[in-house]
Order: structure tokens, then sequence, then C-alpha cells
């Protein structure tokens, strides 16, 4: 297989690399995509669960959504999204991939978020109302900044494990970096080790770069009381 | 003839599942009058504390503040009115003690910010912590936390003070730095009702000693009066195990 | 939904002729991953500076990049440098080293909130390091882990999902078979799907069942 001198190697990887940063960029896009609407949906899933009316009719459909989400790989549903919403509207694989992950990461989400809000003392709240704070400003102002707080760490997790998942979009045929390195290989015949390593180096300093960045925003957060 | 009280209880009630707490207690306050109240654990004190700011909602009895009643539909307002200081202090955690003690004022009142920052710092001088307004909740003591929580109440302008055993969850080296603050407040003309079992602070400071027991008030009277002959002899058996032991 | 359950009735029998291999996958990675994932916690808490980065670097590496790449690095690179495994064999050791990583991350929260006392009161009684590690420390760090591992175990048996890319005949692999076969890859992958869904809730219920059998009041996290 390995006909081409280890050279060649170097001079592909040079010659593709604008394809590769093209890939990551895709997968960059897709990241933030489906972390926006994990975002928006997972916080809209935990204001319903926490205050939301106690009704099984509201309740047990968000435990369904939270366990089928966290329960079936996310190739599956990168399928079943990809096929099943194309029977229907016509869908790029891209938008697929943003619908079914950013799904999926809202029922991620919605639990750090809630065990954010349940880790502020009943006390936080009670002081509050007490002071005259309707019951939205309360949450506004004093539950919600000390959750945020409590949040980010899982948020941070969450952030690092979805942007290896995006790799995965791969499966339906989004050309983000991993598709990229395939067309690179197939192209070459080359050292396929070496692609493999420089994609794998390039998740590796995206995921750096995005964890040190939530982790200075958490030290700007900081105050005594609420350390790592 | 009740227009020139402050805080008017009349015949609350109040049950938890089944279980009468408050059977119908009514009492009054005037303005800068402090009275204490005292009983066992588990006689509805705390229980009764709360339902004045509807923390817990009474479910029946109807309570006036100024001549105003207090309701569910203005109990923001009214709230805002109320000074209360928690057994456990319950300072915001994520804000600095200035701010503990401003963010009310602005968000609720709707005090202009630099006024807030002027009143936050003259209440924390008062309670003695005017050096530590850049400080967190978790840097300070039980009892310099509990001191910002009385600042943070009084920077309201409450017509009324509610003190929920304010040192019990204190180490005891740490109540008399709060107690004196609160003994201040009294002689400062303070309206305030506290729950507590600091017996010093009840002789000294009380104009009035409300004893409750099974959520009924057994007696009250002036502290003197009740300390040395108290009518009643559960009222004298609590008071004497509470002077041998507190 | 009839047609669903029609299609089911007819395909079920096929897909799940794919649960064994993904439950051996997923069996043999974990349970080599726990072994790895150990000796990297050990290696990290106690071993010396030599070990210490080696671990860390190992950690951090496969922590860092998404377990595809890792797989296909193992099954499509390392026959460049003459190292060569069947698929089944590559989707092991990249579930393996993957998961191992991890699971040393977990392991090593846990030892660390061990209080100290423990330790030094093993020591105290006479204990070696190592009769305290087995006897006090492990038991303690274990039961503590437990509520992690379960995630991370469960988060791996979704992952075995990714060996389907190099090949390995498991649940998906067929999924994808039996849709280009009847051309309808929605209903099979939501078959799929349930049979995953199935999976995972049962794993969960049986290891929070060990978790509760194992539990001692005061040993938790946090």
């Amino acid at each position: 297989m390995c006909r081409e001198p280890d050279l060649d190697i170097y001079d592909v990887l040079l010659r593709d690399f604008p394809f590769l940063l093209k890939g990551l960029g895709v997968a960059v896009v897709l990241l933030v995509a489906l972390l926006l609407i994990g975002f928006v949906l997972g916080m809209a899933i935990c204001l319903l669960q926490l205050y939301g009316p106690r009704t099984l009719l509201v309740q047990w459909p968000l435990k369904v959504y939270e366990r089928v989400f966290r329960g079936v790989p996310i190739i599956i549903m990168l399928f079943i999204f990809y096929y099943g919403v194309s029977g229907i509207y016509d869908i790029s694989a891209f938008a697929a991939a943003v619908l079914a992950m950013g799904l999926r990461s809202a029922a991620y989400q919605s639990q750090i978020f809630r065990s954010a809000f349940q880790s502020v003392p009943a006390g936080q709240m009670m002081a509050a109302r007490a002071m005259g704070m309707s019951k939205i400003k309360a949450i506004r102002h004093i539950v919600f900044p000390q959750s945020a707080r409590h949040a980010i760490g899982p948020w941070t997790n969450e952030f690092s494990s979805e942007i290896k998942e995006t790799s995965l979009a791969y499966v339906i045929g989004v050309v983000e970096l991993t598709r990229q390195a395939h067309y690179i290989i197939t192209s070459t015949q080359g050292n396929v080790l070496m692609v493999f390593a420089v994609v794998a180096l390039l998740y590796f300093v995206l995921n750096r770069a995005g964890n040190s960045l939530l982790y200075a925003f958490e030290r700007k957060l900081a105050v005594p009381g609420f350390e790592k | 003839m009740t227009d020139d009280l402050v805080l008017d209880v009349r015949d609350v009630k109040k049950s938890y599942e089944g279980l009468e707490v408050l059977k119908g207690i009514g009492f009054g306050l005037r303005r800068g009058e402090t009275k204490v109240l005292v009983g066992p654990s588990g006689s509805g004190k705390s229980t009764l504390l709360r339902c004045i700011n509807h923390l817990t909602p009474p479910d029946e009895g109807r309570i006036f503040l100024s001549g105003e009643e207090v309701l569910e539909k203005n109990i923001d307002a009214m709230r805002a009115r109320i000074g209360f200081v928690f057994q456990d202090f319950n300072l915001f955690s994520h804000l600095t003690v200035l701010d503990n003690v401003r963010i009310c004022q602005v968000k609720v009142k709707g005090v202009a910010a630099d006024v807030a920052t002027e009143r936050a710092q003259q209440e924390l001088e008062r309670v003695g912590l005017g050096d530590k307004a850049s400080a967190y909740p978790a840097e300070l003591s039980g009892g310099q936390q509990q001191r910002v929580s009385i600042a943070r109440a009084l920077a309201m302008d409450p017509d009324v003070l509610l003190f929920d055993e304010p040192t019990s969850a204190l180490d005891p080296e740490l109540t008399g730095e709060v107690v004196r603050v609160m003994q201040k407040l009294a002689s400062d003309g303070m309206t305030m009702v506290v729950v507590t079992h600091e017996m010093s602070f009840a002789r000294q400071a009380a104009d009035e000693l409300i004893f409750m027991e099974n959520g009924y008030i057994i007696e009250q009277g002036p502290p003197q009066q009740l300390f040395s002959s108290a009518a009643n002899d559960r009222t004298r058996a609590f008071l004497n195990v509470i002077a041998e032991h507190g | 939904m009839l047609d669903f359950l029609r299609f089911g009735i007819e395909w079920l029998p096929a897909l799940l002729k794919g649960v064994p291999l993904t439950l051996a996958l997923w069996v043999i990675a974990i349970t080599l991953g726990c072994l790895l994932g150990l000796i990297l916690c050990w290696a990290r808490v106690y071993g010396n500076r030599l070990c210490y980065w080696i671990s860390t670097v190992y950690i951090e590496l496969f922590r860092g990049t998404p377990m595809l790449v890792q797989m296909f690095f193992i099954y499509l690179g390392l026959p460049h440098v003459g190292i060569v495994f069947d698929a089944f064999t590559a989707a092991v050791i990249a579930i393996t080293l993957n998961s191992a990583a991890y699971q040393a991350e977990y392991f090593r929260g846990s030892v660390l909130s061990v209080p100290r006392g423990q330790m030094v009161a093993a020591r105290a009684c006479g204990m070696s390091k190592w009769q305290a590690i087995r006897h006090i420390m492990l038991p303690q760090a274990l039961r503590r882990v437990i509520p992690q591992w379960s995630n991370e175990a469960i988060i791996e048996l979704k992952f075995t999902s990714i060996a389907y890319t190099i090949g390995v005949v498991e649940i998906t692999a067929i999924a994808q078979d039996i849709g280009s076969r009847t051309l309808d890859f929605f209903q099979v992958f939501l078959w799929a799907g349930l049979i995953y869904l199935v999976l995972t809730s049962t794993v969960a219920s049986l290891l929070s069942w060990v978790e509760r059998r194992t539990h001692v009041p005061g040993v938790t996290t946090n």
C-alpha cells in the first residue's frame, strides 16, 4: 500500500492543509450552532422542569426527551435526522447534523443547568423574596449569577465532548475535518498515519483553545465561596 | 384604635399537613417597640415570624403594616418594608458585602446607584463593618455575616425588623457582637420583633416578652415581670430552664 | 405506525444479531479500560515524576481528540508502519485506550476525595502502603466513583457504534446494511435507536442497582 516515499506526505499535507482548515471551519460552525441550540433549548427545558407546571403532561415528555437523546448513540440520531427529516423536507447533511446534535446537546445541557440551579441553596431565593424581589427578579439577580458559576465547569466538559463528536457528522457526509482527512487519504494513498496525526492535533488544539477560554471566563467569574 | 400600630397581627392560624402550628395568634407593635418571642422549639415562633411577611402564607388571620394589610397581591412591596434577618444569614454569596446591602435598594426600591452605595456604606458603619465593604460573604465570620445581613435589612428603611433566631447558628463567642448591634438598634428606636434564646437581650432590650407554646401565646408582659413573677407555671418553668442554660 | 411495526417484525431479528457483538466489544473494552485506567490513575496519584508525566500526557491526548480519529488512526494508520489489526481488535483497542483516559480521571477524582486522614489512620494501624490502598483507600474510592463510572460506561456503550465506520458488524453496521437493502434508512435506524435505548437503560438500571447495593452511609460523592 505504502509505495510512495515518506517525504511525499509532507508535501501532500502542505498542499492540502487549506482543505483541512476548511474542514476545521465547518466543524467549528457545526459546534457553535449545536451548542447554541443546546443552550437555548436546554435552558428552556431546565426552567420548565424547575419552575414550570408540575403536571405529568409537561414533565413526562421532558423526561422522555432527555432519556431518549441521552440513551441513543449520536451516530444513530444523525442517521434518523438525516433520513427522517429529508423524507419530509429536503435537508442538507449539515442541517441534519446541527439539528440532531443540537437537540441532543439540549438534553445534556438541561441537566447541567438543572443541577447548577439546584446547587444554589434555597435560602438565597428565600432571602431575595423576603427583601421584596419578585420571583423573576430573584432568579435574574440572585439565582442565575450563582448557578452560572456552578454550571461553567460541567459546561466546559460538554463543550469538549461536543467538539469531538462533531467528527461523527462524517457518517452522514458532512464535509468536516475528519471527512476532509479521508479525502486526502483516498486521493494520495499516502501515509495515513501522518494525516490522522495532524487531524488529531487540530482537534486537540481547538479543544485546548476552547477550554482555556472557558477556564479564563470561569476565573473571571470566580469569587470567594465560588472557587473551582 | 389600632392606627398607631406599626405591626398588627390578628388571629393568625397556620397548619402543616393537618398539624396546627399556630392556633390564633395576635399581637401589636408600636413604633420604636421591641418585642421578644420566646418559647420551646416547635412552639411556632419562627412560623409566626414567617407568616408576617408571607414567607409562609398564613391560613387565616390578617396582618397590617402601618395600617395597610399585607396581602398576596402587594406582597413584594410589603416585604420591602419588612426587614427580615435569617438564622443562617442567607447573604447573597456571589456579591460583595457592599453589593449585598445595595442590590435590593436598587432593584426593588429603584434607588439611584450612588445613593444606594452611600446608604449601604452608612449601614455597614452602623454595624461596625465599614471596612469590609469589598469582602465576599465567604471571607467573613458568621458574626460578621449576620451583621451584614442586619445592615442589608436596615438599608431598605423598613417599618419593622424581624429577627429569626439571629444568633442560633453562631459559635458562642460570636453571638455577643450580633446581640450588641441588636441592642443598639433597639435603643435607637428601631421597631423590632425578635425570636431568640438570648435572655440577656430580652432582659435589656425588650419592651415586652411574649411566651409561646403549642401555637398559642401563653403570656406576655414586660421582661422584668415575666422573669420575676410569671403568672403561668409553664412560662416560669421555661424561663427558669433558659436562664440556667442560656 | 403499523408500517413501522411490520418493518420491525421483518427486520428486528436481523438487527438483534448485532447485539452480542456490540456487547462483546463494550464489555471487553471497558474492562480493559478499567484496568488501564487504574494503572494510569495510580501513576498520576502515587507514581514518580516520570510516571506522572507519561500518564498525564496520555490522558490529555486521548481526552483531547475524537474517538473516530483514534479508531481511524489505529485501523487505517498503523498498517502503514506495519502494525495490522482486524477491525474488531482495532475497535476494542480504540475504545479501551479512549475509555482508560476517562476512567483514570474519574478514579483519580474519587481517590483524591477520600479524606487524607484515612490513609494516615491506616498507616498508623501498622498497614503497609499497599495494604492501606487495597483495604482502605480502594473500597472507598470505588464506591465514590460508581456514579461517574456508570456514566462513562454508558457513553462507551454508545460509542461502540463508531466501530461500524471501520467495518465491525455490530448493530449500526447491520442497520446500515438493512437500510441499503430496503432503502428505508429512517425506519431501520429508528429500530436500531430503540435497541440502543433498551441496552443503555438496562445498563443504567443495573449500575444504579450496584450503587445501591454497595452503598455505605457517609461514603458518597460530594
